[in-house]
């Protein structure tokens, strides 16, 4: 009984070491907006993103179709029912990794890139993308930042009438 | 007057006419309006308790659909574009309803119990649910 008390308290100390302190920040209202290159009248933003962030690089993003709001009522109508068809598919994930992690120093103010590859979940369907962003450190706040490309038929989205790609860009400050 | 330039004529003015009309709503239908719409009336703990238990049917009953929630007020925080946010607590300490006004409710205190009406968006598993494009009843 002596020892597995003693046995619980060093899993205890080592679970709690410094050496393993993973620290995990979150935000439930990250903000994504999109806009078409080639009509900027097609833009939406959605501002109830869910987002963690941890500091050995696991990165991931959660939000709502239903959620974006464009400045005309009638896309969002064709956005939701037509392109996205939020009603099967409510959501789109993103689930991935900072490969320069160890780059980014969380304790020291500063702006840093961050390489991102995961994968993107949308319209039901997953693929592997990468995305070139900016983590900013500053007194312990932490925020991101990324641009990237997203193509309609790489998600099977028919949407060629409006356009076949969109910018979006997303932006996060954690707690 | 031959036939053809009138048929061209008429098929011209239709289109450009349909074309009015396609226009005219996009550019003026208005967005939803939550404060006329009759809402589904649940606790803040009710509709995570739906979500928990079933996604399919909760969405069945509450996507889309304007609700009126009330609850106890966990956090008040600020949006990127300036909006009020309410998280509403649940007996999951990790699980809010995460609401966003889309007018000013003034000042809210954390702790209190508040009814909020707005538009839900749906369910992100192990975090919220959404309900948006909100306003205070009381």
């Amino acid at each position: 009984m002596k020892h597995l008390s003693l046995l619980s308290f060093i899993i205890f100390l080592l679970a709690n070491s410094p050496l393993n302190a993973q620290k995990i920040y979150g935000t439930r209202n990250a903000k994504i907006s999109f806009v078409a290159p080639s009509d900027d009248d097609v833009k939406a933003v959605n501002n109830e993103v869910t987002s963690r962030l941890a500091n050995n690089g696991a990165i991931s993003f959660s939000l709502l179709i239903k959620g974006f709001k464009f400045g005309y009522a009638e896309m969002q109508d064709h956005f939701n029912n037509e392109y996205l068809e939020s009603n099967k598919f409510p959501r789109a994930d993103f689930k991935g990794t900072i490969t320069n992690i160890k780059e980014i120093i969380f304790t020291k103010n500063g702006t840093y890139k961050a390489q991102v590859t995961g994968s993107l979940t949308l319209h039901g369907v997953a693929k592997n993308i990468t995305a070139n962003g900016l983590i900013t450190i500053n007194n312990g706040k932490i925020s991101a930042l990324a641009k990237f490309p997203i193509v309609m038929k790489d998600y099977k989205i028919e949407a060629a009438s409006v356009t076949d790609k969109v910018n979006a860009e997303i932006s996060a400050v954690y707690q | 007057m031959k036939l053809w330039p009138k048929v061209l004529l008429i098929a011209i003015s239709v289109a450009i006419i349909t074309g009015g009309v396609i226009a005219y709503r996009i550019f003026t239908k208005p967005h939803r309006d939550v404060t006329a719409e009759k809402a589904v009336t649940l606790t803040a703990q009710k509709l995570f308790d739906a979500f928990k238990t079933n996604e399919a049917n909760a969405n069945q009953l509450y996507l889309d659909k304007a609700i009126e929630l009330s609850g106890e007020v966990m956090e008040v925080s600020t949006n990127q574009d300036g909006k009020a946010v309410v998280n509403f607590k649940t007996n999951d300490p990790l699980f809010v309803i995460n609401c966003t006004f889309k007018t000013n409710p003034g000042e809210l205190k954390v702790g209190t119990v508040i009814t909020f009406k707005g538009i839900c968006t749906g369910y992100i598993p192990d975090a919220n649910v959404v309900i948006n494009e909100g306003i205070l009843i009381k």
